[in-house]
């Protein structure tokens, strides 16, 4: 179970468990990260081009930012439960 | 769970103890664990903060010229207005659902804001002078899967009791399926429709519950490396990463949570009052 030192004892099931998690994790991240900058970036043009509406935008900016950032922690739930139960 | 996520330490800091709940006061009824335990006593400590809160800003020496302590009232009570309620509830279901969701952001709030006060709520101990004292640390109800399943099963029974109560069973039941869709593809529509239903139930707990812990882990394992390390070197890197990570959890995490929570609580109740098709 402990990951720092499975590679030292050359415990290879926990040792791919934890390369398995590092990666889901990260790769649940990336698809994520790509998601904010897609939100912050529309809303800059959005309120580049209408500075009037950036009130009303701003709610829906951070719901999209929330809804989007909690796939991360899907990810690393489902890797969390993968590393725990298998 | 969380045992096995963290590095265990080489000395014996072991920053997921942060996360185990051993029962202070047991009480089984029946089947049920009831116990008291840390993540009770900061639901109490956030329970009694929040009616202060409320009692504080709204109850008394209301004036026609606003005070600061009015001004934060009302300043509160304009932002759950406009951003929340306004466009998610439908007129009609807002004299009943802007008190339950204005409650659920500032319940959720201060409970996430609590949980980065250090405070003595812990299951470990220090001596002084003979007297067993709690250690300080931060821990937040909301971190723990129960507690926010809990408040999303609320929003869940609201959402189908309200839905039934505006529309009947017949109707709302209907307008879960989309109207117009071809009769074979019904068989595929009808489950996916179902479930859905129920995944929400599944994000709005998960989201909040593991924004909440990533956030303190993150914090409690960037202070851990200077132990697993056994190296104060380490701190002058560890420490900045996580004031930086405090930082951006207070500042940012605890509220957008909390307001994600309520509005879409706020959403999920107005769509089942008044169905779109």
């Amino acid at each position: 179970m402990n990951t720092l030192l499975a590679a030292t004892t050359g415990d290879v099931a926990d040792l791919g468990k934890a390369i398995a998690f590092g990666v889901g994790v990260g790769l649940g991240a990336v698809g994520a990260g790509i998601g904010i900058g897609n939100i912050f970036g529309s809303m800059i043009q959005a309120v580049a081009r209408q500075p009037e509406l950036r009130a009303e935008l701003t709610g829906i900016q951070w719901l999209g930012f929330a809804l989007t950032e909690a796939v991360v922690f899907y990810a690393l739930l489902g890797g969390l439960l993968a590393y725990v139960l298998v | 769970m969380i045992a096995s996520l963290l590095l265990a330490a080489t000395g014996d800091f072991e920053p997921q103890e942060e996360f185990e709940l051993p029962a202070w006061v047991p009480i089984h009824i029946g089947p049920l664990d009831m116990s008291i335990n840390k993540a009770v006593v900061y639901l109490w400590v956030g329970a009694a903060v929040t009616v202060l809160v409320g009692i504080w800003v709204m109850r008394f020496g209301l004036s026609l010229r606003p005070g600061r302590r009015q001004t934060i009232g009302e300043g509160l009570y304009e932002a759950i207005q406009g951003q929340i309620v306004e466009g998610s509830l439908p007129s009609k279901g807002v004299h009943t659902w802007f008190p339950y969701v204005a409650s659920l952001f500032l319940f959720i709030w201060i409970l996430n804001l609590i949980g980065f006060i250090p405070l003595p709520i812990s299951n470990e101990h220090f001596h002084v002078a003979g007297v067993a004292l709690p250690t300080w640390g931060i821990y937040a109800a909301t971190a723990n899967l129960s507690v926010t399943l809990a408040l999303a099963l609320i929003t869940f029974l609201a959402t189908h009791v309200e839905g039934i109560h505006y529309n009947g069973v017949v109707r709302y039941f209907k307008s879960w399926v989309p109207q117009g869709a071809p009769k074979p593809l019904l068989a595929l529509i009808v489950p996916l429709e179902v479930i859905s239903q129920f995944m929400r139930l599944i994000s709005l707990s998960v989201r909040l519950f593991a924004n909440m812990l990533a956030g303190h882990m993150l914090i409690l394992v960037m202070l851990g490396l200077i132990f697993i390390f056994e190296s104060y070197a380490i701190a002058v890197i560890a420490v900045p990463v996580a004031t930086a990570v405090y930082i951006f959890e207070v500042g940012i995490v605890v509220t957008i949570q909390a307001f994600v929570f309520a509005l879409l609580s706020a959403i999920y109740i107005g769509g089942a009052i008044e169905p779109e098709h």
